[in-house]
């Protein structure tokens, strides 16, 4: 059964309904571990205006600053930090009339594809509890999965919104590069990434995607104004895939979609990358570069974690970072450090960014006779917790199909497509520049063949009253 | 140090505060002085999310400085990121230029006294963000942030100067050419500008040596000092068959020599790498010409104009355009009618004496052209004397008030008619008959004390040029 | 091996990382397999090819040289983990 936006409206302002919303939320969330704080009743959240998003109570991916709210990125660096600003893309959701009610886990800073690099919580898929919610937005996608909340917020790096929208079977948009202000994200990549949102409902996604990208920002000078090229022609290409790639499941998902993308009207062609086997090495290179400036600032003296002791400010920033820092951030760092040295720099970092210009020119020129690309979003469904599951270097390279859109800045939509096995599963969809809206368009025609669902454990609003 | 022998090479990286509102990269407020911490926000204390916004004002005080040291400007200019730790730098990384700064190869003219005019070439001019501060005391380090993302603009001179004179010179020179552009106050003293040098000596011929780099030079003449000390240092190694090593060291005022501080490590690499969050930028027709209205006549273009155009000495111009201020109040004095030689007799003596005493600026101070153009036109028209016009000068920085209202109220005009100059003279004569003889016989010498009588028996008033011509006359008899 | 074991620990001290001995060879042993992988780009064919440095860009940002304070200036100070009066604290560089 889906659950609309509609059926939310009211819930925050009656007290009585808010309360059994919280406690609704705490019930489930005990089993699932979505948030790392929630509050509902929150002041602070609730300051706004009236718009198309009155009363839709919306959860933020703990790496983005709502003032007032914890903003701990899944560190044990960042703890303690209680944010004292508001992300620009939460303060127009919040003038449009919705209100945040919680923060949500994910991999420490964004970095992983499955919510097991938090260093603060678990967040188990939904649809299995064994089973890992993708990441590393897992924890706004398990909460929207889970009826905890109609919107989330995430960040997409290299695929932190898509991937764990489609292990939790929502839709998961990145927008096109600066369209939404990074202002209040964390940074991790910062040329690579933008704030994105998941829902069930594709109209509310629209709406939250309109109400954040409504102009540039002061604050964030690479954000621009969105500059739609119209609807295009229903032309969809669809990436080749090698056997063997992709898991049956995905790859039966994946040969579906394109099947019924053409029965609605889309005309459907193949295409292979040239660059395929260049996408993760250049990415890995960029993202981790800017990863390791990024993260120099936690050093444990204006704020965040420090250690007990200390015999001088080296000392001092070097516990901290060894103390507050998890394995996965600590590997990344130091290989962004080491791409970057004099010496590396020309042969890892610099060729990184001309392979980023030879991606880019080959997806323009595709382009040029598409309106959109099909692709995977990654190779499996959500996968087993620990040792069955994926090992790290697996889940990196498995970022192939997502990380394509974050190196060229363009909008991507990870589309649910049913179940397989019991475990959702989705398809992505890639499109030029500020042409979002011919990904809605698809999203909706694909909708009519696969309604999206929340998983059964889903907490329904329309129970409350 | 055997100048025959060696050859001395001097590069400096000088670093300017421009005079800015806000920060660099945030709104805080650009100021010295206000308690610590306080001039702090998200932005500049590297919060997670924050994002640096770009000055406008920043930006056009860089391109105005490069554009005046001749650099070719940067038509696509951006920020990189300089990565290194330290505990008074909140991001761990500075927002600097590297690869295209706002101007490069430029050429500075600058007298540099005694070896003359000389043009210093500019490897390249940068925008960049200051650090917080470091107390340290005791055990322990204080840090105030209220300077983190202050907005600096680095200079760097390519090796073209010789001595610790001609560094000294050109460090003035540079001082004057930030004052004129109004893009920093240039005090070394007061932390404005900070001047690193990097210095290399070796046999006459044989080009660059091993470089040294030398900081901690809190004004031009430490800088002389420290350049000088260094040659000969370098000078004695060589000398001595030792080799130089590349290292920083430290001057130290106390004891005026130099000291290591860090030899050059492996470890020393800023992995420099475009600032994502900052789009490039190009300047337009529009920001290009509003830089070109910031433009200004440079401080020696001035200089050498002043003594062309006017009947003045090299000493009055040196000290005419030493401040802009200056030069345009005598400019403007000159415009109202009163004479070159005398406004500058006047600007290099009298009124910098009260300046001195007083501690102000010219342009800060009551005195303006019109009122020095009136001050010297009571002068010539006899209505007031030189001595008296001293006392009105005086009261013209008391009181702030024109120079006539002040001879006026305070009747110090001249006394000129004849009659009353005649009668004072009589009264004079008739008290004195004996030295009136004398003088009638000869005695030339007591006729000035008798002109002293006359301006005692006047207060002072007696127009001299009159009294004496009656006093002549009345003494033929 | 020991030579690359090197280079991740000049990079490491570059990045301030501290790592206990397992801790390093484990993450080295991490890192070359994605050098590694970082390495296969040698293959890639980008003459002429100028860098990407930024995502998207269309015109000048730049912002007026306006002042406005921060108002929980003091909350800013709160969030240190040491503090003295109004100044944040280290212990000396000595």
């Amino acid at each position: 059964m889906p659950v609309y936006a509609e059926d939310w409206r009211g819930v925050l302002a009656d007290p009585a309904l808010c309360k059994i919303y919280a406690d609704g939320v705490e019930k489930i969330d005990e089993r699932i571990g979505s948030f790392l704080s929630f509050n509902a009743a929150d002041s602070e959240s609730a300051i706004g205006g009236k718009g198309s998003l009155d009363g839709i109570p919306v959860a933020v991916k703990d790496n983005i600053a709502v003032k007032g709210r914890p903003l701990t990125c899944g560190s044990k660096i960042l703890e303690n930090l209680i944010a004292p600003y508001t992300a620009t893309a939460v303060e127009r959701l919040q003038a449009a009339g919705a209100s945040v009610v919680g923060k949500t886990n994910l991999d420490e800073f964004g970095m992983g594809s499955s919510t097991e690099h938090s260093a603060l919580g678990k967040t188990v898929n939904p649809w299995d509890f064994d089973r890992v919610p993708g990441g590393s937005s897992g924890g706004s996608a398990a909460a929207v999965a889970a009826g905890l909340v109609p919107l989330a917020l995430g960040s997409d790096t290299g695929g932190s919104v898509r991937q764990p929208a489609s292990f939790c079977g929502i839709y998961g948009l990145k927008p096109t590069y600066g369209t939404v202000s990074r202002y209040g994200l964390t940074a991790y990549a910062s040329s690579l990434e933008v704030i994105g949102a998941m829902s069930a409902d594709i109209d509310l996604l629209q709406k939250a995607f309109t109400v954040m990208s409504a102009g540039k920002d002061e604050r964030d000078q690479s954000s621009v104004d969105s500059d739609p090229p119209g609807s295009g022609e229903k032309r969809i290409k669809v990436l080749d895939i090698p056997e063997g790639v992709l898991d049956s499941a995905v790859a039966e998902a994946y040969a579906d979609a394109a099947k019924a993308l053409s029965e609605a009207g889309y005309t459907v062609e193949s295409f292979a990358l040239p660059s395929y086997d260049l996408v993760v090495p250049a990415y890995y290179t960029i993202a981790t570069a800017e990863a390791s400036a990024n993260l120099a600032r936690f050093n444990g003296i204006r704020y965040g974690y420090a250690p007990d002791y200390a015999e001088n400010p080296v000392e001092l920033m070097k516990l901290a970072r060894h103390e507050g820092f998890g394995d996965e951030v600590k590997l990344r760092i130091l290989l962004g450090t080491y791409v970057l040295r004099s010496g590396f720099q020309d042969q890892y970092y610099g060729r990184a960014q001309k392979v980023r210009t030879l991606i880019r020119k080959q997806l323009a020129d595709l382009f040029q006779s598409a309106d959109l690309l099909l692709m995977p979003v990654f190779p499996t469904q959500a996968f087993l917790y620990g040792d069955d599951g994926m090992d790290d270097y697996r889940q990196r390279v498995a970022d192939v199909f997502t990380c394509l859109a974050n190196l060229a800045g363009l909008p991507a939509l990870s589309v649910p497509t049913g179940l397989s096995k019991g475990l959702p599963t989705g398809i992505q969809l890639m499109a030029p520049a500020f042409a979002e809206e011919r990904l809605f368009a698809a999203a909706r025609s694909l909708s009519k063949i696969y309604m999206p669902q929340l998983a059964p454990c889903a907490l329904n609003p329309r129970s409350f009253s | 140090m055997n100048t025959e022998k060696y050859e001395v090479f001097i590069g400096l990286e000088i670093h300017i505060h421009l005079k800015t509102e806000s920060k660099m990269f945030c709104s805080c407020r650009a100021r010295y002085g206000d308690d610590p911490n306080t001039n702090v926000c998200p932005v500049c204390l590297g919060y997670p999310g924050t994002l640096p916004q770009v000055n406008k004002k920043a930006m056009e005080l860089g391109y105005l400085v490069a554009r005046a040291l001749g650099c070719r400007l940067s038509m696509r200019t951006g920020f990189a990121r300089k990565n290194y730790f330290y505990p008074d730098m909140p991001k761990n990384y500075q927002i600097s230029q590297f690869e295209n700064p706002v101007g490069v190869e430029g050429l500075m003219k600058a007298d540099l006294g005694e070896s003359g005019t000389r043009d210093i070439r500019i490897h390249d001019v940068h925008l960049e963000e200051d650090a917080g501060k470091m107390i340290h005391a005791g055990d322990v380090t204080l840090l105030d942030f209220n300077r983190a993302g202050y907005p600096l603009l680095e200079i760097v001179t390519e090796p073209d100067l010789k001595s610790g004179e001609e560094t000294e010179a050109f460090l003035r020179d540079f001082q004057r050419l930030v004052r004129y552009l109004g893009v920093s106050d240039g005090n070394m003293d007061e932390g404005s500008m900070k001047c690193d040098a990097n210095i290399s000596i070796n046999l006459r011929g044989k080009g660059l040596g091993t470089k040294v780099e030398i900081k901690n030079m809190n004004s031009p003449r430490f800088v002389r000092l420290a350049m000088n000390y260094e040659a000969e240092r370098q000078a004695g190694v060589l000398d001595s068959g030792g080799e130089l090593v590349q290292e920083t060291r430290l001057w130290n005022e106390n004891r005026d020599i130099t000291e290591t501080m860090r030899r050059k490590e492996a470890a020393d690499d800023y992995r420099y790498f475009p600032e994502p969050d900052i789009p490039p930028f190009e300047p337009d027709e529009a920001f290009l010409s509003r830089v070109e209205q910031r433009m200004v006549e440079l401080p020696l273009a001035k200089k050498r104009r002043l003594t062309a155009e006017y009947d003045i000495t090299p000493e009055q111009a040196e000290f005419i355009h030493d401040e802009a201020g200056t030069a345009a109040l005598f400019e403007e004095a000159v415009s109202l009618g009163a004479k070159a030689r005398t406004i500058a007799a006047w600007l290099s003596s009298d009124i910098r004496k009260v300046l001195n005493r007083q501690g102000i600026a010219l342009t800060e101070s009551p005195l303006n052209a019109a009122r020095l153009a009136e001050l010297i036109g009571l002068i010539d028209e006899g209505l007031i004397s030189g001595k008296i016009a001293k006392n009105v000068l005086d009261e013209v920085f008391a009181r702030n008030e024109d120079p006539k209202k002040i001879v006026e109220d305070e009747g110090w005009s001249q006394i000129t008619d004849p009659k009353i100059l005649t009668e004072a003279i009589r009264v004079v004569f008739a008290s004195h008959p004996d030295v009136v003889e004398a003088v009638r016989n000869g005695e030339a010498k007591q006729r000035g004390w008798l002109m002293g009588q006359i301006m005692k028996a006047t207060d002072g008033k007696a127009s001299p040029d009159i009294a004496g011509r009656i006093l002549d006359e009345e003494l033929k008899g | 091996m020991a030579r690359a074991q090197d280079e991740w620990s000049l990079t490491a001290e570059l990045a301030r990382l501290k790592l206990d001995e397992t801790e390093a060879l484990r993450l080295a042993d991490e890192a070359e397999k994605m050098r590694e992988l970082f390495q296969t780009m040698s293959r890639a064919d980008v003459e002429g090819l100028e860098p990407t440095t930024h995502a998207l860009v269309r015109e000048n940002r730049i912002r007026e040289d306006d002042v406005s304070g921060f108002d929980h200036v003091g909350d800013l100070l709160d969030a240190s983990p040491e503090t003295e009066d109004e100044f944040f604290l280290i212990p000396n560089v000595l």
